[in-house]
């Protein structure tokens, strides 16, 4: 059985959760208070991570830190047809892991910004995080404005969804929680409907469904 | 010193202010056509105003303030479901074109108030870009259509609008490029070999700008990815100058200005609006005969948008020869710029459908009540039942098309004689498998089907039923033996077939307008309170259509109509007007 160390208002938790809707896995959570009482700083969860951070998965007794490292894991291990990460596949797999790093370092810009906003992360200094997020933004539109060109409609090639979406998506769809304004980037908000109309996609406070698609 | 300062001031902001009303009155592209996928809603922003910007699944495009008239939540995070838009936060839908609220859920059994209507604003599909603006006048419009276009990625720039159009043209002539800025303020950019790209500038906001350009050319898959990453670049390093120059400006950001909205939105429509009135002048666009003996008017306005209709409501049509006669619309949620009536021939009728089907013709006008809904339709049903028999499938039509849109789950039963009584049976065809035609059943056929398709009431399942006397009283006969609850039974008379008996005399006292009136035999409550400058809106004036419905505080009502079902009769506190009488010396009416 799989267990997931969790917090229902952390978006690298909710990229566990997305990926164990994906595969259709049971599993289990554990609740981590992250706020107010900081419990992934607690003895206990120290001796489970070190890093003090969420998410964490046990997976019969495995455990396993990172967000983008259990994305790969689950995937490797449980995805049947093989399209969230298909290891066999070198190119894509390169592909993958470039923007695995890309949607971990929304951590430190977009995700930071909606700490200092939201749970009074005020030692951030807000503008630095914002301004960051916008750059980051940019490059992922004008990508994925190309993508649509080249007639795909996700993060890497091919007509499947892979891990790098789901790594991307939570602190994009959150960023206005952080003072971060999406009206410049069009591709980004076509593709997140798109992403919303994933067949199992789950919600989470402040991530709104999408209607119906075309 | 300071009040120079002030005073300069005062000019400047007077100045920017002036510079931004000439702006509004401008088209700007906001949008390319390829960024309105379907089932999106794009959010756009021009001039600080931002706007929900959505293409129906009929193709037309909308540009509406980005704001839920409820509480204010964004609408382009709301869900654009092909005909109607739903608000994220309470579920309010607006429908295509007017932008008139269509349906509150937390109101489910009632139809929203035709004034609930959010802003639009002048929209124009042109050369593969969308383009509105706040005030812009519709004649205004002076760009040509480009037959072979290619429109590039549109490029956001957080620079003022006078300084990117200022530069675009000297930075594209140092890559050696010539160019000219024409009298419209767009700018063109000569390629070579007679190829063009037209920009033009956005201004989204005091310092954000968004660069949109179109080549006078369609380019093949390969070239055309290359094309435009190839301008993508060279825009994309315009704005990395453009946003050096500008780091360091301190704009305020434009403030759009948000209409107070007129309290009136909050009250009824006053007294003076009310009474049959044909507000509507439209005009036959179309007259199909849809099956034997019923003709299918599509009725256009001649300007502007019509009212919001809600699922089930009807208007009044005023024929020339001074009948006015009620017709239920057949249109479907987003089929907003026409209304559709069915209208069957009555040979021993009263002369409205015999009017409408001897001179009625395409072209003509006809004078009309703005739509009026006393049969609304609850969207939070689980289940719904539509019986229909002949002609009152109309206003069951329209119902059936808004849960469809909506994926609710319903089925549909439609009563005729014979197949060719079968009318509206595109749409029919359209809903698919939940139809189901009963042809050429006998009385007591009808009946047994009936009691099958009522045999399991149940939790959030609704009943609506329309069709000829007779058979309505059966089902709702059969639904009530059956333990259908009276508020999950919903139905709507074409006419009040009961013999009405108008003998009696008594007074009726207006509560809030401290009037005591005598009502003689032969004389009508509606006809005495607008003889006494009373006015009260009616429609059918003959106790089938709701419209002229009081509330009674006290007296022994003598009902005589057939909109009322036995709840609401037994309550004791709700009248028609318009038939309806009192056993009691004396009523006393909520006016």
């Amino acid at each position: 059985m799989i267990k997931l160390y969790d917090y229902l208002l952390s978006g690298n938790c909710f990229k566990i959760r997305l990926i164990l809707s994906f595969l259709n896995l049971n599993y289990e959570k554990i609740h981590i208070e992250f706020y107010p009482s900081e419990e992934h700083k607690s003895e206990n969860f120290l001796q489970i991570n070190p890093l003090g951070q969420l998410p964490v998965i046990s997976d019969d007794g495995f455990i396993l830190r990172d967000a983008q490292a259990i994305l790969v894991y689950l995937a490797s291990k449980y995805d049947k047809g093989g399209t969230w990460y298909p290891v066999k596949n070198t190119d894509k797999i390169g592909m993958i892991s470039q923007w695995l790093a890309f949607g971990d370092s929304l951590t430190g810009s977009a995700s930071a910004a909606r700490l200092h906003d939201t749970l009074f992360y005020h030692h951030f200094n807000i503008e630095k995080c914002r301004a960051m997020a916008h750059s980051q933004f940019r490059i992922l539109d004008e990508h994925l404005f190309f993508q649509e060109e080249l007639g795909n409609d996700w993060i890497c090639d091919g007509v499947t969804p892979t891990i790098a979406d789901i790594a991307c998506f939570p602190y994009i769809a959150l960023s206005e929680e952080g003072g971060i304004s999406r009206i410049s980037y069009p591709a980004i908000r076509r593709w997140l409907d798109r992403f919303k109309r994933i067949e199992r996609f789950v919600v989470m406070p402040g991530v709104f469904p999408a209607g119906p698609g075309p | 010193m300071t009040n120079v300062r002030e005073n300069n001031l005062r000019k400047i902001i007077c100045m920017e202010k002036n510079k931004i009303y000439a702006l509004r009155k401008k088209w700007f592209p906001i949008a390319s056509s390829s960024d309105l996928v379907k089932r999106h809603v794009f959010q756009a922003q021009l001039l600080g105003r931002e706007f929900a910007v959505w293409r129906a699944d009929d193709g037309n495009v909308n540009v509406w303030e980005n704001r839920c008239l409820h509480r204010g939540v964004r609408l382009s995070i709301g869900i654009n479901q092909g005909s109607e838009l739903k608000c994220q936060y309470h579920g309010w839908r607006y429908a295509n074109r007017t932008a008139g609220c269509t349906y509150i859920p937390a109101h489910p059994a009632d139809a929203p108030a035709r004034t609930i209507c959010n802003n639009t604003y002048p929209v124009k599909e042109f050369i593969g870009m969308i383009w509105s603006g706040e005030d812009a006048i519709e004649n205004d419009f002076s760009y040509k259509e480009l037959s072979k276009r290619t429109v590039l990625r549109p490029v956001p720039i957080n620079a003022p609008n006078d300084l990117v159009q200022k530069n675009l043209l000297n930075y594209y002539s140092e890559l050696n490029f010539d160019g000219l800025l024409l009298n419209d303020g767009s700018i063109e950019i000569n390629l070579g070999g007679k190829k063009k790209i037209l920009f033009f500038i956005q201004p989204q906001d005091s310092k954000l700008s968004v660069v949109r350009g179109v080549l006078n050319a369609t380019l093949s898959d390969e070239k055309r990815y290359h094309f435009l990453k190839e301008q993508n670049f060279i825009i994309e390093r315009f704005r990395e100058k453009m946003e050096q120059i500008s780091e360091n400006l301190n704009l305020e950001p434009m403030v759009a200005e948000i209409e107070e909205i007129s309290n009136d939105l909050g009250e009824p429509p006053t007294k003076e609006d009310c009474g049959r009135k044909a507000e509507l002048r439209l005009h036959v666009s179309e007259r199909i005969l849809t099956s034997r003996d019923v003709v299918s008017l599509k009725l256009k306005g001649i300007e502007g948008q019509l009212p919001t209709f809600h699922p089930g409501a009807h208007i009044d049509l005023h024929l020339q020869n001074g009948l006015i006669r009620q017709y239920s619309l057949v249109n479907g949620p987003g089929e907003t710029d026409h209304y559709r009536i069915g209208v069957k021939l009555e040979k021993d009728g009263r002369g409205g459908s015999q009017y409408i089907h001897n001179n009625v013709k395409v072209g003509d006008l006809l004078a009309t009540s703005a739509p009026r809904n006393n049969f609304p339709l609850r969207r939070d049903s689980l289940y719904t039942i539509f019986i229909a028999g002949g002609i009152g499938i109309t206003p069951l039509l329209s119902m059936s098309k808004a849960l469809h849109s909506m994926e609710l789950d319903y089925e549909f039963h439609y009563f005729v004689q014979s197949e060719k009584d079968i009318s509206f049976k595109e749409t029919l065809k359209i809903l698919g498998e939940r139809v189901i035609i009963h042809k050429g059943l006998s009385q007591e056929n009808t009946i047994n089907k009936v009691r099958k398709i009522l045999q399991k009431p149940g939790y959030y399942k609704n009943l609506y039923v329309c069709g000829p006397g007779p058979m309505l009283e059966a089902t709702l006969k059969i639904a009530s033996d059956l333990k259908w609850a009276d508020d999950t039974i919903h139905f709507e008379y074409f006419k009040n077939d009961r013999k009405i008996n108008n003998d009696s005399n008594f007074e009726i006292e207006l509560a809030r307008s401290a009037l005591t009136l005598t009502v003689s035999a032969g004389k009508t409550i509606l006809e005495i309170l607008r003889e006494n400058g009373v006015d009260l809106p009616s429609s059918c004036e003959q106790g089938a259509c709701g419209t002229c419905k009081v509330n009674v505080i006290r007296g022994d009502i003598d009902h005589q109509d057939v909109y009322l079902n036995a709840t609401e009769r037994a309550n004791k506190n709700i009248m028609m007007t318009c038939v309806s009488r009192s056993l009691s010396d004396r009523l006393i009416l909520d006016i």
